[in-house]
């Protein structure tokens, strides 16, 4: 979806700055953070729609990211960009809730294909919570802004 | 790779000084304790005996000498009595008369012809009666040596002498004083009779028995050593009361007893000397024997014992180097998964350093490309060799990544886990890391995979030491041949729970007698640093640990056939332990 606010976590700077160009130039708004506490800070002061994770950084390192991205509770949708030997790591990390994961290196037609769903995952995701959420509001108007407080 | 890690490293050379070191000892420990005591117990036993055998052998000849002396002396004094009381019964006016002395010279001789002649002589030496053989009657004895002693001692009697008569014989005399007057009655013994009381008595072949005088003359005639009344080659000795055993062994400078036991003893009257002789080698022989027999059984025993410490020493130590091959080529087969598992771990190691500059590469070319759509150059060349190195990028990126992520997988199969597998993908991987070593020995892989298997949950690690293997053994059976093939078929069991892989080479094929040992630790047909005999073993147990089957099918020179069956689903403990890892 053009337009759509993706955050991209890398600690190659250069790889970081690459993909940024190479996304906004495909319509993309796109902020790097090059490890996880300056991604977290950026989630806590921003939107995002999509975040494209790198598994192997210094210092924190992308689970325990992953995991703080979690605690959030945002309806961002996280992308993990892996290298192929950690395919464990990976699936460790959809069980922890990645939407999917992507070895690297990748072409950017893969990367934003993915993007691109994991954007609409999160689309549905947000559709479906409103709708729980007015659903809510129309049984129990008190529960539900308790749950729209809560979010912010 | 397999070759590489094994050469000449089964070599029991570098172990040959600690093995007959090792055979030293043991039969140095052997020898210690079994030998020695053996031979100490032996040899003492035999001393031992050998020394009471003697002391009995010499009580034996001694208490032989006493019994002889004994009865002699009774054969003396019995004579001795009879003629005292025959003197002190009758007057010598009564002996005088030739038909009185006649008449008891009969009475005496009735049972045992024990005296050869009997007479009467009286103060002066005359022959005043005589009864005998022998013309004697004006025989004049004053000027004897035994008259005096007869008169002086009451009873004397003579060694013997030859005397009037010129034989050897000996006298009793008894001396009667009568009113004053003494007379002598005499009698000669019947040497025959006496002399067969000793020289009858035989021991053995070279034991003899004989009587001597304090002069050294014998009184008897010896079996070897004189003659009657002859001087006897060596002294005497002092009279004395006891019983004496004298042994001469063979050093004793007096020729004459060398190697002889001798028994003596002394009769009180007369002095004479009963010796009882007998060669040294046949008195004890009976004990000789007995040792010679008992030591030979002895020494047999000790070198049996030795014999049999060797060859069980032998035994053992081929024992003991057979186990350590064994023991040497697990190690190295631990060694060899050890280096595989170390050599994973570099491999993940550089695969993942090497993706990152991969990536920013890749990322580089897109904006290039990005960029060269958007800019505008009309220079046609430039777009056409832009476009096709910005291709070549690409294909030689991918070229790395694929490498990489060859390397990665590799890795992976280095640890145990459980995955669902594309058996068919898989054995394609395997044959693309083994057709290189194939090819140099002119041998093709073939691979028909039934595309229609589905995915089987299994341990890819433990899967791919198994294909290795089978492919390393297939590859190896074809030495002998230029080119060949090795078939690998991939099918649904017939059962329908699982599937079958066959690994079919075109090689040397495996006899009748060997096909049974081939699952066999450390069995192997190689020679010693190529095989270690566990290949085939290391796989039947991974295939039955995984809940599956192997089975093999040779035929000699046409080639070998292993199928394996391998489950859809592992076997539920499996499972469960890997799990719990
Ligand atoms: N494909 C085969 N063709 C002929 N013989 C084979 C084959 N596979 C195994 N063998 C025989 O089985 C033996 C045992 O094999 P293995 O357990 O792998 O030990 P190794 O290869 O070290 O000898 C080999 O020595 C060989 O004689
Ligand atoms: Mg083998």
């Amino acid at each position: 979806m053009i337009g759509s606010r993706i955050l991209l976590v890398d600690d190659e700077i250069i790889f970081a700055n690459n993909m940024s160009k190479l996304l906004t130039s495909r319509g993309y708004r796109v902020i790097t953070a090059n490890n996880g506490e300056s991604a977290i800070r950026e989630l806590e002061e921003k939107d995002f729609d999509v975040v494209v994770l790198d598994l192997k950084m210094p210092g924190m390192d992308g689970i325990t990211t992953l995991k703080e991205i979690k605690k959030l509770g945002l309806f961002t949708e996280t992308l993990i960009l892996t290298g192929h030997g950690s395919v464990d790591t990976a699936l460790e990390a959809i069980k922890i809730g990645a939407y999917d994961y992507l070895a690297k290196p990748c072409e950017i037609n893969e990367l934003v294909e993915k993007i691109e769903g994991a954007w609409s995952k999160k689309d549905d995701g947000e559709k479906k919570d409103m709708q729980e959420k007015i659903q809510r509001v129309v049984e129990s108007p008190a529960d539900a802004f308790k749950l729209f407080k809560k979010k912010k | 790779m397999k070759k590489h890690f094994f050469n000449g490293n089964n070599d029991s050379g570098k172990y040959g000084k600690t093995y007959s070191k090792l055979f030293r000892n043991f039969t140095g420990l052997t020898i210690v304790c079994s030998l020695i005591p053996l031979l100490l117990v032996g040899w003492g036993i035999n001393i031992h005996y050998t020394k009471f055998a003697k002391s009995r052998m010499i009580n034996s000849i001694q208490s032989r000498v006493e019994h002889h002396g004994e009865i002699i002396k009774l054969f003396l004094e019995e004579h001795s009595s009879k003629l005292k009381l025959l003197a002190f019964t009758q007057s010598k006016a009564y002996l005088r008369e030739p038909a009185h002395l006649q008449h008891i010279f009969e009475m005496m001789n009735r049972e045992h012809n024990v005296i050869t002649d009997i007479g009467v002589i009286d103060e002066n030496g005359r022959h005043i009666a005589y009864i005998g053989p022998y013309d004697l009657m004006d025989k004049n004895y004053f000027q004897t040596f035994w008259f005096a002693e007869a008169m002086e001692k009451g009873i004397y009697i003579s060694d013997m002498f030859m005397g009037f008569r010129k034989e050897p014989h000996f006298i009793i005399a008894v001396t009667r004083c009568e009113e004053g007057q003494k007379w002598i009655l005499r009698a000669t013994v019947n040497t025959q009779a006496f002399r067969s009381l000793v020289e009858n008595v035989k021991i053995g072949k070279t034991g003899e028995v004989y009587l001597i005088n304090k002069d050294g003359i014998f009184q008897t005639s010896p079996r070897f050593s004189g003659n009657i009344m002859e001087t006897a080659p060596f002294p005497t000795g002092p009279y004395h009361d006891d019983v004496t055993v004298n042994l001469f062994k063979g050093d004793n400078p007096d020729a004459s007893f060398s190697n002889q036991i001798m028994a003596e003893t002394w009769l009180p009257n007369p002095q004479w000397k009963l010796v009882v002789k007998q060669d040294y080698s046949e008195a004890f022989a009976d004990v000789n024997h007995a040792n010679f027999a008992t030591l030979i059984f002895l020494h047999l025993s000790a070198i049996s014992i030795l014999i049999v410490a060797v060859f069980i020493t032998k035994y053992m130590i081929s024992v003991i180097k057979k186990r350590d091959i064994q023991a040497e080529n697990l190690n190295q087969q631990l060694m060899q998964a050890g280096k595989l598992a170390s050599i994973g771990e570099l491999a993940a190691g550089v695969a993942h350093e090497i993706n990152n500059p991969l990536a920013i590469i890749l990322t580089e070319r897109q904006i290039l490309i990005d960029l060269f759509g958007v800019s505008k150059t009309d220079d046609a060349e430039f777009s056409e060799q832009f476009k096709a190195s910005m291709d070549q990028i690409d294909v030689q990126a991918l070229r790395c990544k694929t490498i990489t992520h060859n390397l990665l997988r590799f890795s992976r199969r280095t640890q145990s886990m459980i995955e669902t597998i594309d058996l068919n993908q898989f054995i394609q991987e395997v044959i693309e890391l083994m057709e290189r070593e194939a090819k140099t020995s002119g041998i093709k892989f073939i691979a028909d995979l039934d595309t229609s298997l589905p995915p089987i949950l299994s341990d890819p690690s433990q899967l791919q030491q198994v294909f290795l293997n089978l492919i390393n053994n297939a590859i190896h059976a074809h030495k002998e041949k230029s080119y060949g093939t090795i078939r690998i078929t991939t099918r649904i069991d017939e059962t329908k729970k699982g599937v079958q892989i066959t690994f079919a080479d075109t090689g040397s094929g495996i006899s009748q007698k060997n096909i049974e040992k081939i699952f066999d630790p450390f069995f192997t047909t190689k020679p010693v640093g190529q095989g270690t005999g566990l290949g085939l073993s290391i796989c039947y147990t991974i295939i039955k640990q995984l809940g599956g089957d192997i089975a093999v099918k040779s035929k000699i020179n046409e080639g070998t056939g292993f199928t394996l069956c391998l489950p859809f689903d592992l076997p539920a403990e499996l499972k469960e332990s890997m799990m719990a890892s």
